[in-house]
């Protein structure tokens, strides 16, 4: 398979202005390309507005969340989207490392989340460590909600070749080797072979994932090329618990393959990915899960680390796979979020392999209070505190986007509390 | 100090599962298990404290009635208590319940209050500030049970606070914090434990999770009352009682006695955990009353209940969906329910 290489761009300052352009870290975000990228019939008017790590900004009902990210001039990036599938494969995807593009305001299901870019909030979501260009949209008169989710999935991912264009002929910050999956049968040297199925959120209209541009619900598991996830193969449309979620922007940084790649060759050697569905019927939970396990075993790996979106229901596709593999004799380690009530002395999981190791993303139910901000992006109010935007306000950890990661990219984590430390439980 | 406690239908000698409806009553004196924690508590403090009084109630009305915790604190006060033992409740769901919220609107009220239960009953949860000390699973284990609860009053009485050394139940409290690595990242060192032989490492303990045995099926359908229950979240148009789209914290009732059918329009559903579209053009694709009445004209069904409970399952922690479970339970068999249809999303 052809290499891939990320050509890294820091991004350290992000603004509005003018007109596009790179420089010195420095990204400036055109104003009219961004109403350009999102020239839909399904929407009247967008916003752009910067975001950055320690601005007393809150953001209001996040939508999906993108890395800015090309492949130059001949481009590549989006397969499915913006680019057919069948084009060249491997060279050089330019990285804007830090900036993020995210859209923000009112869908149906989408479960009202939050983002703080200052206060406690701000350490459990991983989108207040990024600087944001957050776009606000209106839809136009008479659009489907179809439609103007469609517009902004598509607006948001033309910005995001459009801003890391912009850095494709300035010199790399540093060049990274994108590792591939060691192949069934290629020696390792006597490490293990260790994979990953990431299950994604397939529930319909509003809660769906996208693989190729196609939505990911009704099809069996598949083995995919861990360096299409990275020029984007997989885009989310899911905007179910936000602090359950799995933007975009975590299957283009996919943090468990980072952390298997950062150990390959020393303890053990990357096996691959597999991609799964979440449907909704168990006959079709235990379809997929035994196809997946499958998968795994016809790969060579000799362990598989499984990561879901979603609550409820989606733990049981982890059990599911968890047994299947286990029972094959394949270790499992699966990324579970605990819901063990605001005090934290309810039972953590609704359910859960029989056997398996688990890691813990964190109490879904416990309270972080919030200080007021300066500015709201999004919306002018939060629906879920019943309160302005701005407000000082007590939220759930679920409200917080990503705060309980379960595909691996918080460092949020429940233990035993002694009764001692019970008081001082806030996140 | 003058002691009341506080039993069930059953411990107090008053009937099984047939008179679990019974209301509220005062009995002189212990019973039941009450005699032998007298005689601890006497032996135990010298004589100082004995047992003046019981209070009673079954559990089913414990279980499912709304004031009922009030109207049991008032009947305690009213005897002239100056501390307040109830159970032991072993597992049982419904006595469980009983014991913890009467023990938790003791202490909340000033009254020093001790309940006693296993510690994976589910009434635990409801205890509030109340100390409660662990029972066994089933009253094989009475004799034990009740000296850890006698000592546990002398200490309480004389001002101490109960600790897990008095068999206080201290349940596991998991809370989140910032940890160095990532989820990712130690997902990974898990692996590698697991490959350096390590078989048991887990950040969560397994287990534990509740397997519901389904009950018998109902011999005679045509002669059987039926309820219909939702976790859908299916209320009136317009949400009147603010039932929470995720993670609830309370379920309600609503009448359906004369309706034939759920009208699109009159009822939705505010669940935030799937796509109402359809069960909004349709509300009986959610709660299923326009088969439900066919059946019972046909005769194939004896009668349906006249009221549908109703909560969201989306998000509700396992704790509170495991009280609800008890609260329904009770209420329904007060109404004599025999079968239920409890349809999930």
């Amino acid at each position: 398979m052809p290499d891939l290489e990320r050509f890294v761009h820091h991004v350290d300052a992000v603004e509005i202005g003018e007109t596009t352009r790179y420089r010195r870290q420095r990204l400036v975000v055109g104003r009219d390309d961004v109403t350009d990228a999102f020239a839909d019939p399904a929407l009247a008017t967008v916003r752009p507005h910067a975001a950055s790590p320690g601005d007393r900004v809150r953001i209001v009902k996040p939508l999906d969340v993108v890395e800015p990210r090309s492949r130059g001039p001949e481009g590549g990036t989006f397969p499915g989207w913006l680019v057919p599938v069948n084009r060249p494969r491997g060279g050089r995807t330019h990285v804007l490392r830090g900036a993020a593009v995210l859209a923000a305001g009112f869908l149906p299901r989408n479960q009202e989340g939050l983002v703080d870019m200052s206060g406690p909030a701000a350490e459990l979501s991983p989108f207040a460590r990024t600087h944001n260009v957050v776009v606000e949209f209106d839809p136009a008169s008479g659009a489907s909600w179809a439609d103007v989710d469609a517009a902004v999935r598509r607006g948001l991912l033309r910005l995001a070749v459009h801003l890391a264009n912009a850095a494709a002929g300035a010199p790399a910050d540093a060049v990274e080797q994108v590792v591939g999956p060691h192949p069934a049968g290629e020696p390792t040297g006597g490490l293990p072979r260790v994979g990953v199925i990431t299950n994604l959120q397939t529930q319909g209209a509003f809660k769906d994932v996208f693989v190729y541009g196609r939505s990911m619900a009704g099809s069996l598991p598949t083995l995919i090329d861990p360096a299409e996830v990275e020029d984007g193969a997989v885009v989310s449309g899911q905007y179910g618990h936000p602090a359950l979620r799995n933007p975009t922007y975590l299957h283009q940084n996919h943090p468990v393959i980072a952390a298997l790649a950062a150990r390959d060759g020393t303890d053990l050697r990357f096996g691959g990915l597999v991609l799964c569905p979440e449907p909704v019927d168990q006959a079709s939970k235990e379809l997929v899960s035994e196809h997946a396990a499958w998968l795994c075993r016809a790969a060579g790996m000799d362990a598989v680390i499984v990561t879901k979106e979603g609550a409820g229901n989606a733990d049981n596709d982890l059990a599911l796979k968890a047994d299947a593999l286990e029972a094959a004799g394949v270790p499992v380690v699966a990324l579970y979020a605990e819901m063990s009530g605001p005090d934290g002395t309810g039972p953590p999981l609704v359910a859960g392999p029989r056997k398996g190791s688990l890691v813990s993303t964190g109490n879904y139910d416990q309270r972080v209070a919030l200080p007021a901000v300066e500015r709201a992006l999004g919306g002018a109010r939060l629906g879920i505190a019943d309160a302005p935007a701005e407000a000082a306000v007590e939220v759930p950890v679920a409200a917080i986007l990503s705060a309980l990661s379960p595909i691996g990219a918080g460092r949020f984590s429940c233990a035993d509390i002694e009764p001692a430390d019970r008081r001082e439980g806030a996140a | 100090m003058r002691v009341v406690h506080y039993l069930n239908q059953f411990y107090a000698g008053l009937g099984g599962e047939e008179a679990a409806s019974l209301e509220p009553r005062v009995v002189a004196g212990p019973v039941g298990p009450g005699r032998l924690l007298d005689q601890l508590l006497g032996e135990l403090s010298g004589g100082a404290h004995r047992i003046a009084a019981t209070v009673v109630c079954g559990d089913d009305h414990a279980a499912a009635t709304a004031g009922v915790t009030e109207r049991l604190l008032e009947l305690v006060r009213e005897q002239g208590a100056e501390l307040l033992l109830a159970g032991p409740a072993f597992g049982s769901g419904r006595y469980g319940l009983a014991c913890a919220r009467l023990a938790a609107a003791g202490t909340a009220a000033g009254l020093p209050s001790i309940a006693a239960m296993h510690p994976d009953n589910p009434g635990l949860g409801e205890a509030g500030r109340a100390p409660v000390v662990a029972a066994g699973a089933s009253a094989r284990e009475m004799r034990p049970t009740v000296a850890r609860l006698a000592a546990a009053a002398v200490r309480l009485a004389a001002g101490e606070e109960l600790t897990g050394s008095d068999g206080r139940v201290s349940r596991t409290v998991r809370l989140g914090r910032i940890v160095e690595r990532t989820g990712a990242e130690r997902a990974v060192a898990l692996v590698l434990r697991r490959f350096a032989g390590e078989t048991d490492v887990t950040e969560i303990p397994l287990g534990g999770f509740d397997a519901v045995d389904p009950a018998a099926p109902v011999d005679t359908p045509a002669g059987a009352l039926v309820a219909l229950l939702t976790e859908g979240a299916l209320v009136p148009a317009g949400n009147p009682d603010r039932l929470e789209s995720a993670r609830a914290t309370r379920w309600l009732r609503y009448d359906v006695a004369g309706l034939d059918t759920l009208a699109g329009g009159e009822w939705e559903s505010v669940d935030g955990g799937f796509a109402t579209t359809a069960a909004n053009a349709d509300p009986n694709r959610l709660v299923p009353l326009d088969a439900a009445r066919a059946l019972e004209r046909e005769g194939y069904l004896g009668r349906l209940h006249g009221e549908v409970l109703v909560t969201v399952g989306n998000g509700t922690t396992v704790a509170t969906a495991r009280r609800f479970g008890i609260e329904w339970g009770a209420r329904l068999r007060k109404a004599q329910v025999q079968a239920a249809i409890l349809t999930a999303t």
